[in-house]
């Protein structure tokens, strides 16, 4: 936590104390480094724009203007000092023979109030916003404000290292895969810039080759790193990101989920590995059970241990035993398993297709009451696990009074019309099932619309829906429907979670395929459950009855218009879904993204440790060591063998005739002596050089030129040519010779 | 050095280790004119912003662990491997290059003396810098942002207001190219050496006198300097036959005198001695500068002189005989020089 704040106060404070000579050096850049320095700033913020409160960005923007003017002025200005200062200055640094002399520097005073006042500003929202986004603050500001006061180097290489720093702590915020790829063409920039200072006059594309490059040859030892090298656990508790929960929440109003549905955020995605993918009706991801309805909202019943009966039939353990889990023991159903990624939601809640168990790695999962699961942390970065679904195995055949006295219980006179019409319904139907039909047959029958857009409800009353208006969505029908169950004395309750989700692979229908199931937040729904004697809770979705497309395959295409026309969005996923080239774009990248999260970002410890596992066996933890050193040394060996071949290519070398090899080797001695032989200079004028410069050998040089002469460009026969060469071997050894003797 | 100059030894300590360390560097580089950078010469060490780049690598891998993030983890997984990258960059565009330099450059006291460097590179190379390594000769850091495949000459200048010979000692060449983590550095021994002639001092003429020396030795350098010149007329002798008619003093021969020819006698033919103790000055190093001054003036009238710095004619060692031409005159300057 302490780093954040030393990090962002080191600025002001001189860097690393020494150097008195040298922190006194007259530093500035070029015109085009400052701009370009700029540039990469503004870029810099952009990236971490959204965490940052709009006062801060404010105030960060109108120092990048006020710095962009003060380098605008500076033009001017350049030509004037330029003919002053090349006089006087006597300075010591390699920097003195920049020509272009940029002092973006403003009076300290000024800069010391603004800065101070900055810092007010931040503590005082401090508790907020939150630690992190202080902390933030506290970072992007002095990052802007550094630029300001770059008079030595030392305050250069301090901001870069300060944008690198606020680029690493935006990955906080979000990974996915199109986010950290500008990420990293951000690095790749700033390194540039970095670059620049040091190969001023090459262009700055070239520069940017050249820092691909060399990421690119860091990225074998990076990756390496990354597979071999220890996972530790955290040191120290750090201020999470507050960011906005996404998705579901744990009440639920008739309009919410209407309103959810608007964004086309991933929730999850869903890997069913081999197996078939179950139909599109299947899919009622389970997210919460809402129990307690106020007249108004339907909320989560406050857990008590007490009051949890959700074993699953015929479990003769004791309920204190693993009273929330389904038992898979009791059933022949075939079991589904599968790995599910829930993307950031920072909220705790978990999906689950109902009744299942957890498979695999329990930790940081607890299963609640309803068969649901929620993780023990909030979700601020992908989360994986994996689970094991008996889809038509019954939920919880037993139910305890508390249970039902809870899922019985509705205001009374809230909602007058509906707990008569429920009278009536008790009345015509003994059978609770034939009671749930006839209401889905009722909404069915009815002019009841499904839409984005619902009407206003006064007071959320679900009368003036159901008899009223007749337009809603999922969340009016489920509240309607569970309302009406429980008026009529049929235990009921409302579940949120998601519906369906969108198939990406090769083909959906194939027990092989290769793909995953993606979850929007517009797949979010709500829906009914009742509890059946000698059945359990039973799902009954009362959307089936108003829009069965919903159900049966998704959105129909009049809620995809209505959806794309309240969003107003550039990219509207109906024009996605309209066009089938972008649409397949679109489930590349999905693809792609889902590869990213699952292997990238999640990457755990357990994974790391499998793949050691699968690739050396078990063993002993110092085995293990050695093989991460052993490995990071190979890959270090490879890097350096990759550079050293490719600064050997540079001189590739033609297949060589003998006669050229001797001469050649008799180069290289007397480049040795210091005699080069310019390429444009002919044989016998080379030899005519030596013949001036050293005349010991010129003898021998002259007899060797000779004969590589006349080897090059007579015609001579095979066995000519033989003679010629050794003797052209024998003056070379006499030219040996002859510089031995003179070393 | 910037590494070194963080640690602030004991003095004693401080000068074994500096002892050891030129030991080994002059067995390591040793004095050539011409040195091609490899591996056996090329020191490569962090500089001071390569350590706090590492310390931020380390900060945010701190970072990435707390918050368990894989990518920012793999960011600082690069970034640490960028360092090992930019190490061998750093060194592949130092190496290969190659350095030719004079050892011995003369000048005057206060004068810029000039040693230049010829670089020559078989591909691009970036960010050279060259200064001379003691600090206390105060040398500016020469710099090539690019030096380009083929040669080059970069010139380190000194000046010193002392005569005498200096040994300058080694050459540092770094560079930090790359991204300035990394500096590469060699300190070559080039054995340059600069000799410093005394500043030139005007002495009026007529303030001195030139002595010709009474003894033998000098009579008989008098006579063979006596070369027949062209400059001065100096006697008349009967017509030889086969003289140029050129030199046939007509006058003479128009007023019927007889068949003259005029003869000639260049102005070298007074021999001249510069003494040191004839300089009108009681301050050695003043007369010095006289002598100087004479010694140019002499050989640019292209005249007959000799150096006699010791009282005794005969101390071969100080004195420089009588001749002329530049060389001479090196002689005579570095004679000055040297002079203790």
């Amino acid at each position: 936590m302490s780093f954040f704040k030393r990090k962002a106060t080191q600025p002001s404070s001189g860097y690393l104390g020494k150097g008195k000579n040298r922190s006194k050096i007259n530093f500035s850049l070029s015109r085009k480094n400052a701009w370009l320095l700029w540039l990469c700033q503004c870029l810099n913020i952009a990236v971490i724009a959204l965490e940052l409160s709009t006062w801060m960005l404010a105030i960060i923007s109108l120092s990048l203007v006020w710095q962009a003017l003060l380098l605008h002025q500076n033009r001017d200005r350049v030509k004037a000092k330029n003919t002053i200062k090349s006089g006087t200055q006597a300075d010591h640094r390699p920097n003195t023979h920049l020509h272009k002399q940029l002092a973006t520097n403003v009076a300290p005073v000024l800069l010391g109030m603004f800065a101070l006042l900055g810092c007010l500003a931040i503590a005082i929202t401090a508790k907020e916003v939150g630690i992190l986004t202080s902390m933030l603050h506290l970072l992007c500001f002095s990052y802007v404000l550094k630029a300001f006061e770059l008079k030595a180097r030392s305050d250069f290489y301090q901001l870069l290292l300060l944008g690198l720093f606020v680029l690493a702590s935006s990955l906080i915020f979000r990974q996915d895969l199109a986010f950290t790829l500008i990420t990293f063409i951000l690095l790749v920039i700033n390194l540039a810039v970095l670059l620049q200072l040091f190969s001023m006059e090459k262009a700055f594309a070239t520069n940017i080759k050249v820092v691909v490059l060399l990421l690119g040859q860091s990225t074998l030892l990076a990756i390496v790193l990354f597979l071999v090298f220890p996972r530790l656990s955290p040191f120290w508790q750090v201020p999470r990101a507050k960011s906005a929960e996404t998705g579901l929440s744990d009440t639920v109003k008739p309009g919410d989920i209407a309103n959810l549905t608007r964004s086309t955020k991933l929730a999850f995605r869903v890997d069913f590995g081999q197996q078939k993918v179950p139909a599109y009706s299947q899919l009622y991801w389970r997210a919460m059970v809402l129990e307690d309805y106020d007249g108004k909202q339907w909320s989560r019943q406050k857990a008590t241990r007490t009051t949890l009966s959700n074993k699953a039939t015929g479990s003769d353990k004791s309920s204190n035993d693993k009273p929330l889990t389904f038992d898979a023991s009791t059933t022949d159903v075939l079991p589904l398993n599968y790995h599910v990624i829930v993307e950031p939601s920072f909220q705790k809640y978990l999906f689950a297709l109902t009744p299942a168990i957890i498979a695999g790695d329990k930790s940081g999962i607890n299963p609640q009451t309803g068969f649901t699961f929620s993780s023990t942390r909030i979700i601020s970065q992908a989360k994986s696990y994996q689970l094991t679904s008996y889809l038509t195995a019954p939920l919880a055949l037993e139910l305890s009074k508390k249970s039902k006295q809870v899922n019985l219980r509705f205001p009374e006179g809230s909602n007058p019309r509906l707990e008569q019409f429920a009278l009536q319904l008790r009345h015509n139907y003994a059978d609770v099932e034939a009671r749930a039909k006839a209401v889905l047959t009722f909404i069915n029958k009815e002019k009841y619309a499904y839409t984005l857009q619902p009407p206003m409800l006064d007071n959320n009353s679900l009368d003036q829906f159901f008899f009223d208006t007749q337009s809603g969505f999922c969340a009016h029908y489920a509240s309607a429907f569970t309302f009406l169950m429980r008026a009529s004395g049929v235990p009921a309750r409302m579940v949120i979670g998601y519906l369906g989700g969108e198939y990406n692979g090769e083909n959906e229908q194939q027990s092989d395929s290769q793909g995953h199931l993606s979850i929007y937040q517009y797949d979010a729904h709500a829906w009914s459950e009742i509890w059946v004697t000698g059945k359990g809770w039973l799902r009954i979705d009362p959307t089936s009855a108003v829009d069965p497309q919903r159900v049966n395959s998704g959105w129909s295409s009049e809620l995809l218009q209505q959806q794309s026309a309240l969003n107003n969005d550039l990219i509207s996923l109906y024009k996605f879904k309209n066009s089938a080239f972008l649409n397949a774009i679109r489930l590349q990248l999905d693809a792609l993204d889902y590869q990213w999260t699952r292997w990238v970002i999640g990457f755990t410890t357990k994974q790391q440790y499998n793949l050691f596992k699968n690739l050396f066996g078990k063993m002993a933890s110092w085995k293990l060591a050695l093989i991460i050193g052993v490995s990071l040394i190979i890959s270090m060996a490879t890097l350096m063998l990759c550079l050293h071949l490719l600064n050997r290519t540079k001189h590739t070398q033609k297949v060589l005739s003998k006669w050229q090899v001797v001469y050649q080797k008799a180069l290289a001695q007397l480049a040795k002596q210091g005699m080069d032989k310019p390429a444009g200079m002919t044989v016998n004028d080379f030899a005519k050089q030596v013949r001036e410069q050293s005349p010991e050998l010129a003898i021998a040089f002259t007899r060797l030129s000779a004969s590589y002469n006349s080897l090059c460009y007579q015609t001579l026969s095979i066995d000519e040519q033989d003679k010629l060469v050794l003797t052209m071997q024998h003056h070379y050894r006499q030219f040996l010779h002859i510089l031995k003797k003179q070393s | 050095m910037g590494v070194m100059t963080i640690f602030s030894l004991p003095k004693s300590v401080r000068k074994l280790v500096d002892k050891s360390f030129e030991h080994w560097l002059s067995r390591r580089i040793p004095t050539r004119k011409e040195h091609q950078l490899n591996s056996r010469n090329i020191m490569i060490y962090p500089t001071r912003f390569g350590l706090s780049y590492l310390g931020f690598v380390v900060l945010v891998f701190l970072l990435g662990t707390n918050y368990q993030n894989n990518i920012i983890l793999l960011f600082s997984y690069l970034l640490a491997s960028l360092f090992i990258s930019v190490m061998l960059h750093s060194f592949y565009n130092f190496s290969q290059l190659r350095f030719y330099s004079t050892a011995k450059q003369q000048g005057y006291a206060g004068d810029e003396l000039y040693f230049p460097i010829q670089i020559t590179a078989v591909k691009m190379h970036y960010d050279i810098n060259v200064h001379f390594t003691d600090s206390t000769l105060n040398s500016q850091i020469e710099r090539i942002v690019q030096c380009p495949q083929g040669s080059q000459e970069i010139k380190l200048s000194y000046k010193s207001s002392k005569r005498g010979m200096h040994c300058l000692g080694r050459v540092t060449l770094f560079s930090e190219y790359s991204l300035g983590i990394f500096k590469s550095k060699t300190i070559l021994d080039f054995g340059h050496c600069a000799i410093i002639y005394p500043k030139p001092t005007n002495l009026i003429a007529g303030q001195y006198q030139l002595s010709a020396q009474s003894d033998e030795q000098s009579i008989e350098s008098y006579q063979t300097s006596n070369l027949v010149g062209t400059d001065d007329f100096s006697e008349l002798k009967s017509f030889v036959r086969g003289e140029s008619r050129a030199r046939t003093a007509w006058k003479q021969l128009a007023k019927g005198q007889g068949h003259y020819s005029k003869h000639y006698q260049a102005n070298q033919g007074q021999l001249k001695w510069l003494k040191l103790d004839d300089m009108p000055s009681n301050n050695i190093e003043t007369k010095l500068s006289y002598l100087c001054f004479l010694i140019n003036e002499l050989t640019a009238t292209n005249q007959h002189f000799g150096l006699a710095l010791s009282t005794d004619i005969n101390n071969k060692s100080m004195n420089i005989s009588p001749n002329t031409g530049i060389n001479h005159q090196q002689a005579c300057l570095t004679a000055l020089a040297l002079y203790s």
